[in-house]
């Protein structure tokens, strides 16, 4: 297609952007995706009609990152800005603000089906269990405010394929409406990647289908795989919460301890986006071995085991599956 | 931190209106300052321009306010004396909203005395008040100061030195004083730990001079560059961001962090300020220059994107950070040329939420800065000269019944 049918199309959609798009049309879509998981999903929709830049890279943590100006820049030049909601990127706000940009937010799990912070609640259970045994005290105060602070919805949506394909199908509808003339390549390649999160999906109910009930319990840092837990049956417990922004407190490791002990956990692991030290003394007070690293908020670089979704998926389910019967 | 989000959040605006039908929206905003010649402190409403209290200390003071703003600390360097004051203001975060308590401003009761008090630094509700005089630092949390507990501990450096401490979890960064020319600046940090042994190794920072946070990091200022300090694991990490050689020749000897955004702002020379991103490793420095001699600068820790520059010739810079550019210039008070001592009487500026504050010690008034429209709105006459500001603050709920 013409740049110029192309820049006619557009401009008459797009009407919040006139100066920007008139810019942009002639180039590829500018893309500014939140972390990495989203780029991933951003390029596969995308392809070579965008361009995406990437604010939380590779192993980096959304929940506590620190935007710098040239982010402010990067979201300030965009056309589209992707963003996964429910509060997972709490800088989110302080930034759009000091880009002044125009381009939609668009948040991805919209549409998806989103979990409650139940695990809150399982935290405040604890706690009081703990206090029981003499760990009650003002350094728990803080952290159940951090708690708080978590908005009450899981944010780790990606963590179910079904929903991945709700973030696929938004990112789709936020390209055509900023590049019309782009559109049916954006469905297009939509659909094939669906299809290939289809098969996914498959392969992990199969993986997880040879893991034995009675040994689905696992032990990571912070509850980001609420998702995996709801969609595909693997109970998994942390010492953190949904944000890795407030550190577990000694009750609440020392709770998980004793739930660990209690209820049989098959293995532990540490995750590529936490610092590994809590989940190797909860590994030795336990006598849980370290089962591997699972990739929970982000993607691995380009030469690890998870440079993208899908091997990151694939790469979680083997390593469980590993750790728990072998491999 | 509150003021980073106290104007920010409209879903939890939201939120807090269907949750707590009882509670009242409430913003209170005091201003601290200290004056160029007499021992006292004067708080002012920001709000509606009335004095709230005097107090009187013993000493000139520079003035630092805690992260939590619940603290203000008057650091008397010629009387020898550090004292600490509540604000009055606190905040609770209950997540989904704050709340906000508001009290009358009083002395803490708490004083820490020691030969020329000069850096005084916070981390993580720890302040590290360096004392010149004896090359020692004595550290406080900010829990023992508001229950009005003089609790602290001290770290010694081997000599006087115009110094700097950062108590640091349960680390302390200990500048290192120029054994061979003692009146000169540090040349390094060394940390120690809880027991003051040495932790690693030296961290060379020749003419160590200015430090400042910006979230989870921390810098300080060398003649060759910053050092930058992270949480490594276990033990902090510290490497060393050169300047550029694209930079003109100089030094950066003053250090404020961004609020909302990470980022350093610093002097570089007299008439520049650079823009530091700490955590990469190419294009990390922007240079900015001024009209003029630089006279003070401060963030706006409610609009990430600016920051504000005062310069000798009377005005006010609005710096867009995001650009590197300034995106509006005021002028506000006559000349203040940086000819003459270093703490002569000049301008200082702090931001009181939608409020850019600018004290003209020579007129004894405050000059008032609307900081979305950077025009001026008013002054507030204060007696004396007044010189150091800082500004305490935000928006809150108070519960009825509680
Ligand atoms: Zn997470």
């Amino acid at each position: 297609m013409s740049r110029m049918l192309k820049l006619a199309a557009a401009a008459s959609v797009v009407t919040l952007l006139p100066v920007t798009f008139s810019v942009a049309a002639a180039e590829n879509l500018k893309v500014v995706a939140s972390f990495s998981i989203i780029a991933d999903f951003a390029k596969n929709v995308g392809g070579d009609r965008v361009d995406i830049a990437t604010l939380v890279g590779p192993n980096g943590d959304a929940h506590v990152y620190e935007p710098k100006p040239a982010d402010a820049a990067e979201v300030g030049s965009a056309d589209v800005v992707l963003v996964n909601g429910l509060q997972f990127e709490g800088f989110l706000q302080r930034l759009v603000e000091a880009s002044a940009t125009k381009a939609p937010v668009v948040e991805l799990t919209k549409g998806g089906e989103v979990l409650r912070n139940t695990e809150e609640e399982d935290h405040h259970e604890d706690k009081a269990a703990a206090g029981k045994e003499g760990h009650a005290g003002e350094a728990d105060e803080g952290h159940e405010e951090g708690h708080h602070h978590h908005g009450e919805s899981d944010p780790h949506a990606w963590q179910s394929v079904h929903n991945a394909e709700v973030y696929v199908k938004n990112i789709a509808d936020a390209f055509c409406a900023a590049d019309k003339a782009g559109c049916d390549t954006y469905r297009l390649n939509a659909e094939s990647y669906g299809e290939q999160l289809e098969a996914l999906e498959e392969e992990i109910k199969a993986t997880i289908a040879e893991v034995p009930e009675d040994k689905r319990m696992i032990i990571t840092s912070h509850d980001a795989f609420g998702y995996f837990e709801h969609e595909y049956g693997i109970k998994f417990l942390a010492p953190e919460g949904v944000s890795t922004e407030s550190e577990a407190s000694a009750a609440d490791v020392a709770a998980l301890i004793k739930q660990i002990r209690q209820d049989k956990a098959s293995a532990i692991f540490v995750e590529n986006v936490t610092n590994p030290r809590l989940i190797e003394q909860i590994a030795s007070e336990t006598g849980l071995k370290v089962g591997g690293e699972l990739y929970s908020d982000a993607l691995s670089d380009e030469n690890g085991p998870a440079a993208t979704y899908i091997e990151m998926m694939r790469h979680n389910i083997t390593v469980i599956k590993g750790a728990i019967v072998g491999s | 931190m509150r003021t980073n989000w106290a104007s920010a959040t409209a879903i939890a605006l939201l939120l807090c209106l269907s949750s707590a039908a009882h509670a009242e929206e409430v913003t209170a905003w005091r201003l601290f300052i200290s004056d160029h010649a007499e021992p006292k402190v004067t708080v002012i409403d920001a709000v509606d321009g009335g004095k709230l209290d005097t107090f009187r200390i013993k000493g000139p003071a520079s003035l630092h306010r805690s992260e939590s703003g619940r603290t203000v600390f008057a650091v008397q360097g010629a009387a020898g004396v550090v004292t600490g004051i509540a604000s009055g203001i606190s905040f609770e975060d209950h997540g989904e909203h704050g709340d906000i308590d508001v009290e009358a401003p009083k002395l803490a009761g708490v004083e820490i005395a020691g030969g020329k008090p000069s850096h005084f630094v916070e981390h993580n509700g720890d302040f590290a008040a360096f004392f010149d005089g004896e090359g020692a630092a004595r550290i406080i949390s900010e829990k023992a100061v508001l229950e009005g507990k003089s609790d602290f501990r001290e770290m010694k450096t081997d000599a006087p030195q115009h110094g700097v401490a950062v108590a640091y979890g349960s680390y302390v960064l200990l500048s290192e004083p120029n054994r061979e020319k003692p009146d000169e600046l540090p040349v390094g940090i060394r940390v120690a730990d809880e027991a003051g042994a040495q932790v690693g190794g030296f961290h060379a920072c020749p003419d160590l001079h200015g430090e400042a946070s910006s979230g989870n990091v921390l810098a300080f200022a060398c003649a060759t560059g910053l050092l930058v300090v992270t949480h490594g694991d276990g033990t902090p990490a510290i490497r060393h961001l050169p300047y550029p050689h694209s930079l003109p020749h100089g030094k950066t000897t003053t250090l404020t962090g961004g609020r909302g955004l990470q980022y350093f702002l610093g002097n570089f020379g007299a008439d520049k300020v650079v823009l530091i991103d700490p955590t990469v490793e190419s294009d990390a420095f922007r240079l900015i220059s001024l009209p003029t001699r630089r006279v003070h600068f401060a963030v706006d820790p409610v609009r990430a994107k600016f920051a504000y520059v005062f310069t000798e010739d009377g005005q006010l810079h609005q710096l867009d950070v995001v650009k590197g550019e300034i995106a509006n210039s005021l002028k506000l008070t006559d000349p203040y040329s940086m000819d003459g001592h270093w703490s002569d009487p000049r301008p200082r500026v702090a931001v009181a939420g939608d409020r850019i504050v600018v004290t003209d010690p020579l007129r004894g008034v405050l000059h008032l800065v609307d900081a979305t429209s950077f025009e001026k709105t008013g002054d507030i006459a204060v007696e004396g000269k007044p010189f150091n500001i800082v500004s305490v603050g935000g928006s809150g709920q108070t519960h009825e019944g509680e």
